[in-house]
């Protein structure tokens, strides 16, 4: 296993595409799963409830400095920045918003690329803005695997095009292509 | 963005050259408030390190704008419902209740609690004691005066904690605004009423390095999405800070995503919302 982590970051039009995810890794599956999706500011809770519901690996919203665990998908928390830390820690924050988010696509993608470097996977899913495109430029730039999903598929393409435009990615795949390339991860 | 080797040259230069050590920060968010700094100071790293050795009085100003200082009005809303209805009825026999905000930033949550407070008629019998290691918040705090329109949601969280009750729908207390807060919308603020203002004691106060020089026990400690700012060594010291200063029958608040971890986690229990001795 070349990977230790996988992380995700999408908004409006991803949901379906992270539940279609989740609902097709394998229950051993090797790495930990960061998610970082934008949610409407209202809703507070029941997102990580739906995302579990049909997911074959756990689904949480991690609490502050939690060790990061293979076969496990954490949600950054609504209204939280999620960082990893060095040290395979997840460590959350109140600061501002980036871009209008928190959670910050680009801040947990860029502090994921800082401690796994070569051994990330970052994959941009469907989306409004361009949050996501700075943190999936800095996953490429330390060597880890850089992933879009096809515009031509995306709900809103905004995201996955700002994405494009800036990192030269390793991969532009359909949902079907992601699910098959996390598959073979073992 | 902060290389790791300018990160520790940083660490050093302020633990050597003042009272603040920052060496137990959670350290991405210290390198995103660093790298702010010198962006806002037009400095580099070697500029900010030479103005840390030389120049107290930019230190101070400096360690202020490190810190985070988000806060709301009954942030969370469910975890104020618990305080009014599972938590503070608790203490309601007490003669006296001591209450610390640590880490209060302007205040928001100090007020929450003091309207609450008020709601339970506890409110002559609280000492509630705020503190931070930043006096400009704790200033700001005092003044107890926040922007309107950035802050209407201030208003919903106070319908949800103080009107409605969760655990009976049909209940609604009509609580008018204007019983703890002055709104004016022309210029923009909400200010809370000055019974509220004078009622805490606020003391400059380091999570890192200080004792508890409050010099009281506590029923309730807050402290909110303060500890996600520090490491997990340093999260242990405050937990033991707070058990030592907590009452037997006292408990601990914290943000809704932090957790006490490691050799604390057995001296504590968590019910709903709040962390009690053991």
């Amino acid at each position: 296993m070349n990977y230790k982590a996988v992380i995700l970051g999408g908004s409006a039009g991803s949901f379906q595409i992270v539940t279609r995810i989740l609902n097709s890794l394998p229950k051993n599956f090797p790495l930990p799963v960061l998610l970082c999706l934008h949610r409407l500011k209202h809703v507070r809770s029941g997102f990580v409830e739906a995302l579990s519901l049909k997911s074959n690996i756990p689904v949480e919203e991690p609490y502050d400095k939690d060790s990061l665990r293979p076969g496990k998908a954490y949600l950054a928390p609504a209204n939280y920045h999620m960082y990893v830390e060095l040290s395979n820690r997840i460590a959350l924050s109140t600061e501002d918003t980036v871009n209008h988010s928190r959670p910050s696509i680009d801040l947990s993608f860029i502090t994921a690329a800082n401690a796994y470097r070569e051994k990330l996977i970052g994959i941009i899913l469907s989306g409004a803005n361009k949050d996501g495109a700075l943190g999936l430029k800095r996953v490429h730039d330390n060597g880890g695997i850089a992933i879009v999903q096809d515009p031509n598929e995306c709900e809103v393409k905004t995201m996955t095009q700002s994405a494009l435009q800036l990192t030269k990615v390793d991969f532009v795949y359909s949902t079907d292509q992601i699910i098959s390339y996390l598959q073979k991860l073992r | 963005m902060v290389s790791d080797q300018d990160y520790q040259l940083f660490v050093y230069a302020l633990k050597n050259s003042s009272k603040y050590d920052f060496s137990q920060y959670s350290e991405k968010s210290l390198k995103r408030r660093i790298l702010k700094v010198l962006t806002d100071h037009s400095l580099n790293i070697t500029a900010l390190i030479s103005k840390i050795k030389t120049d107290p009085e930019f230190v101070e100003k400096m360690v202020k704008e490190i810190t985070v200082n988000t806060t709301e009005l009954f942030r969370d809303p469910q975890v104020w419902q618990a305080i009014r209805f599972n938590i503070l009825p608790r203490f309601k026999n007490n003669s006296v209740i001591n209450i610390w905000h640590a880490g209060c930033s302007t205040g928001q949550e100090v007020y929450s609690m003091l309207i609450l407070l008020n709601e339970l008629g506890m409110l002559e019998k609280a000492r509630v004691y705020a503190t931070d290691i930043n006096t400009d918040v704790m200033d700001a705090a005092r003044q107890g005066e926040y922007k309107y329109r950035f802050n209407l949601a201030y208003l919903d969280n106070f319908d949800k904690v103080i009107k409605e009750n969760p655990y009976n729908y049909e209940e609604y207390n009509d609580v008018p605004y204007e019983k703890y807060l002055q709104l004016d919308k022309a210029n923009d603020t909400i200010k809370l009423l000055p019974f509220l203002r004078e009622k805490p004691v606020f003391k400059k106060h380091d999570l890192v390095v200080d004792n508890n020089t409050l010099y009281v026990k506590f029923d309730l400690i807050l402290c909110r999405n303060v500890i996600i700012y520090f490491n997990y060594n340093l999260q242990c010291r405050v937990f033991d800070l707070f058990h030592q200063s907590l009452y037997d029958t006292g408990c601990l608040v914290l943000g809704m995503h932090e957790t006490i971890l490691g050799a604390h986690a057995s001296k504590f229990q968590k019910k709903g919302h709040a962390y009690f001795k053991n």
